[in-house]
């Protein structure tokens, strides 16, 4: 469970993320939004990359905005994002591997742990082979399974099926589905695509203008006059 | 920086510190209108030249020998050093310019770096420098002198603190006022956007590459005869103290910049009759860059994209 | 999908993978090694003012090695990197005539007092842009510079700075050698070894757990923190690694030239420094080696034996580091090898156009 308490964020001159309140109950959970609403920002805050002005987030009891960046990955707060950033110089398996280098978690479960996450994505490039010579859709699955190796506690995904044809997003769809109960972890997935949403996520969160305006059950939200008055604005405007 | 102009005042011998006060204000309004040139050409292409130092080095010296070895009028060389410097800045800017216009700063600088050691290179071959022979590059306005509140100035340093007022002024009344103004700053703001609104994007950084370069050449025109001596080592590093004035400035404010250039230049001077520091003041340009610099990065952000080198 | 081997099959084909070297390993420990005898043997035949420009070379390598790491493998520019050589030449200078101590103490010694110094230069700086780091460092050197033209070397004075202006003529001091290699020969082969060494440690480093995270933080700064990679402390790694070589380069340098004066070291050092690096090659270990032979033994030649001006040589770094900023970014350690092999290939079609035979590349 992830618990947000009047969560702000502000610089240059705007406020992307104003009081926002919100708790993602378990399982996987959907955060959705026109753009520009706050949802990557949410993402960054979590990362350690932006300094919130006021609020808290506890995640499974703990107070996240109180560990160092850096210690965020290795506690369990995985991510990926929205242009991939996959380390082209490096193998799949270095990859991957990373977040078992810095640790400090001894090196003897590694490799079946590092092959399982592999195995788990359904990539089937060697893992010696080097990202930069693989395409969009196996270097999308390298950052997913640098997400979910090991014991992951969040898993943040940040449009994860942007840009990849018809196949691929089902292909995704179902790792996404299984993560949960392979790993036990929560994940919250940001996505414009609502079948894929609503085929993943059993609650969803809906900010606008950096507010929370609705979550609950994926069906109910996405039938919420609110919600859909975010996206499409307002009938008065003609 | 007020603390250095307080400490003068607090009970300390005025007679004793007005010369160096009026070196200083000389001295620090070249730093500054260096520091402006530095500045808007930052603003206009992302480049921070650091070949501005070496481009007025090379104008002085090309000026020395027109004055020492060809009978040409003298104020043939000095608009030539000043020319010099705006046709050099330009040339780089419209050769490489465009090769560089999509890399970080950080590439875009260090192609500056291979253009002062061009120029290095070029001054060290045509005019080296050997035991005791030195150069010098006097201007008429320094023969002629007045008092100021009881100390001695000269015309230079009237003009080098002049001008670097002026060119705050006037750089700020163009970039806030006229239409080429109002491009540097859009472009500052994102080329690409500037560009598809129809603004000649090539033709502004040309103009302000020029611009830029003419002060460079006026800066190196006018330095010799504050520092008495054609050093062009010398001059193509003082672009450090200009860099100085121009980071106080935090690479935006032009009148934060002048204050910061003259800062830099009365903290040289003032330092200089303390037999203790005096041989450290040449570090003061340096060390308040770097106070600058780390008061003004306090915050730290990270970039969510990848780097494109 | 393949099949994954039981475990009894993993070990024995991870013991055979350790065991047989594949050839690409081979042949670069092969060149490695025919290099270093090379150096060790063949070279310092040639004449006495060529070995002390070879131990420049050998000097200049270190620290362009660490520069090349710092930009080329982290994206770190430091501008200083001249005065940490001043640094470690300082300091090599100070303990040889305060101390008694051994030169491969004080070797040591130089290199971690100059790393500590660069670490605490670098600390308030490594949250900057890049940009910003190196205007910094460029300051530091200009500091270093103003500092080191007031206080100069140390000369077997008292006091802190270890210097009188009276020094006593009758022995004028200077820094010791190492008591195996006092001879210049000799003592051209210990400063190889020990740039071998040092090109030793930075190749671990880059291999391992370090290398990894030094290249995913140049990528991806948020891709390295989302995988738990203290960048911080990853980028001090690095700059306490570059100034570390900077101070060993010093103490061996102090050694060589034995009484180190302030007019050796210009401010321009620094941009050449860069310059060479940069053409030299920064993403392979040997653009160090390159680098070197740039700084050291182009002037020499230049100077020496064709008779040029050797100011020429800034122009040809400044022509160079254009070049390789806008077209060649892995400088000539990575173009060369392309440029021969692209040479290869047009030499073997045209055997192939003239033989008739044998010309498919």
């Amino acid at each position: 469970m992830i618990e947000v308490d009047g969560l702000t964020v502000r610089f240059a001159g705007v406020t992307p993320i104003d009081g926002m309140n919100v708790t993602f109950p378990g399982g996987t959970c959907g955060l959705i939004g026109p753009n520009g609403a706050g949802k990557t920002t949410f993402f960054n805050v979590l990362s350690g990359f932006v300094k919130p002005a006021a609020g808290s987030i506890r995640a499974f009891g703990e107070d996240i905005l109180r560990m160092a960046d850096y210690r965020r990955a290795r506690w369990g707060l995985r991510r990926t994002f929205q242009t991939e950033q996959a380390i082209e110089q490096l193998s799949v398996f270095d990859n991957v591997a990373m977040i078992y280098e810095h640790s400090g978690v001894k090196g003897a479960g590694k490799r079946a742990e590092v092959q399982a996450a592999i195995d788990f994505v359904g990539l089937e490039t060697p893992p010696r082979a080097r990202v930069g010579g693989l395409g969009a859709r196996e270097r999308r699955l390298v950052e997913v399974a640098r997400a979910v190796v090991g014991s992951p506690r969040v898993v943040l995904l940040d449009e994860p099926a942007a840009g990849l044809p018809e196949e691929e997003t089902e292909h995704l769809r179902r790792v996404i589905q299984a993560i949960p109960g392979q790993f036990g972890a929560l994940v919250v997935l940001v996505d414009h695509d609502m079948s894929l949403v609503r085929a993943c996520c059993e609650t969803t969160a809906v900010l606008d203008f950096g507010k929370l305006i609705a979550s609950g059950p994926t069906a109910e939200v996405l039938r919420d006059e609110n919600v859909i008055r975010a996206y499409l604005g307002t009938e008065d405007v003609a | 920086m007020d603390s250095v102009v307080a400490f003068a005042v607090f009970g300390v011998d005025w007679e004793f510190f007005k010369p160096y006060i009026v070196l200083g204000l000389a001295l620090g309004g070249v730093y500054a209108l260096s520091g402006v040139g530095i500045v808007v050409l930052y603003q206009a292409t992302g480049v921070l030249n650091l070949a501005f130092g070496a481009i007025g080095a090379a104008g002085a010296l090309i000026a020395y020998w027109m004055i020492n070895h060809t009978s040409w009028p003298h104020w043939l060389a000095y608009v030539t050093c000043v020319a010099f410097g705006g046709v050099v800045n330009l040339a780089y800017g419209l050769f490489f310019g465009p090769a560089f216009a999509a890399r970080d700063p950080l590439v875009k600088m260090m192609g500056t770096l291979g253009l002062a050691l061009i120029l290095l290179g070029l001054m060290a071959w045509r005019a080296p420098v050997g035991g005791a022979f030195a150069r010098f590059l006097p201007l008429p306005s320094s023969s002629h002198t007045f008092t100021v509140f009881g100390a001695f100035v000269n015309w230079t340093q009237v003009i080098a603190l002049v001008f670097a007022i002026a060119l705050t002024v006037v750089t700020t009344a163009f970039l806030r006022y006229t239409n080429l103004g109002t491009a540097y700053r859009a472009i500052a703001n994102d080329r690409e956007i500037t560009a598809t609104l129809g603004v000649p994007v090539r033709r502004v950084e040309a103009s302000a590459w020029f611009g830029s370069g003419l002060v460079a050449g006026a800066a190196g025109l006018l330095l010799p005869d504050l520092l008495t001596s054609l050093d062009y080592a010398a001059l193509t590093f003082l672009v450090i103290a200009a860099l100085a004035a121009a980071l106080i400035g935090r690479l935006q404010s032009l009148w934060v910049t002048l204050l910061g250039g003259l800062a830099v230049g009365l903290a040289q001077a003032l330092f200089a009759p303390y037999a203790s520091i005096t041989q450290y003041r040449s570090a003061a340009p340096f060390v308040l860059a770097i106070v600058a610099l780390l008061w003004l990065s306090r915050r730290r952000v990270v970039t969510i994209t990848r780097t494109a080198r | 999908m393949s099949v994954t081997p039981s475990p009894g099959q993993d070990t024995a084909a991870a013991a055979r993978a350790a065991l047989t070297l594949d050839r690409g390993t081979a042949v670069r420990v092969v060149a490695i090694a025919a290099f270093l005898a090379i150096a060790l043997f063949a070279l310092p035949t040639i004449g006495a003012d060529w070995t002390t420009t070879f131990t420049s070379v050998a000097i200049y390598s270190i620290i362009t090695l660490g520069l090349g790491i710092l930009y080329g493998r982290v994206g770190l520019i430091s501008l200083g990197q001249v005065a940490l050589l001043v640094i470690g030449v300082w300091t090599a200078t100070r303990l040889n005539f305060a101390t008694g101590l051994s030169f491969p103490l004080v070797l040591l010694l130089s290199g971690l007092i100059t790393c500590a110094i660069g670490v605490l230069i670098g600390l308030p700086a490594i949250r900057l842009s890049g940009l910003h780091l190196a205007l910094i460092t460029l300051m530091a050197a200009g500091a270093v510079n103003v500092v080191l033209v007031a206080i100069n070397f140390p000369n077997g004075g008292g006091g802190f700075t270890g210097r009188t202006s009276t020094p006593d003529l009758s022995g004028l001091q200077a820094v010791r050698r190492p008591s195996i290699a006092e001879g210049d020969t000799a003592y051209y082969r210990y400063v190889v070894v020990v740039a071998a060494l040092v090109f030793l440690v930075a190749l671990l480093h880059v291999r391992s757990k370090p290398g990894r995270a030094w290249a995913a933080i140049r990528e991806s700064e948020p891709a390295a923190l989302a995988a738990g990679v203290n960048v911080v402390f990853y980028k001090l790694w690095a700059f306490a690694l570059a100034s570390f070589m900077a101070g060993v380069a010093g103490a061996l340098l102090a050694a060589q030239v034995g009484q180190p004066t302030a007019q050796s070291f210009q401010t321009q050092d620094s941009l050449t420094l860069l310059a060479v690096t940069l053409i030299g090659g920064i993403y392979s270990l040997w653009g160090a080696v390159v680098a070197g032979c740039f700084s050291q033994l182009l002037p020499f030649l230049f100077q020496v034996q064709w008779g040029f001006n050797p100011n020429f040589v800034l122009i040809l770094f400044g022509a160079g580091l254009l070049q390789v900023l806008l077209t060649a970014p892995g400088g000539l350690a990575q173009q060369f090898p392309k440029d021969m092999a692209s040479l290869g290939r047009l030499a073997w079609r045209g055997v192939g156009k003239v033989t008739g035979r044998g010309g498919r590349t």
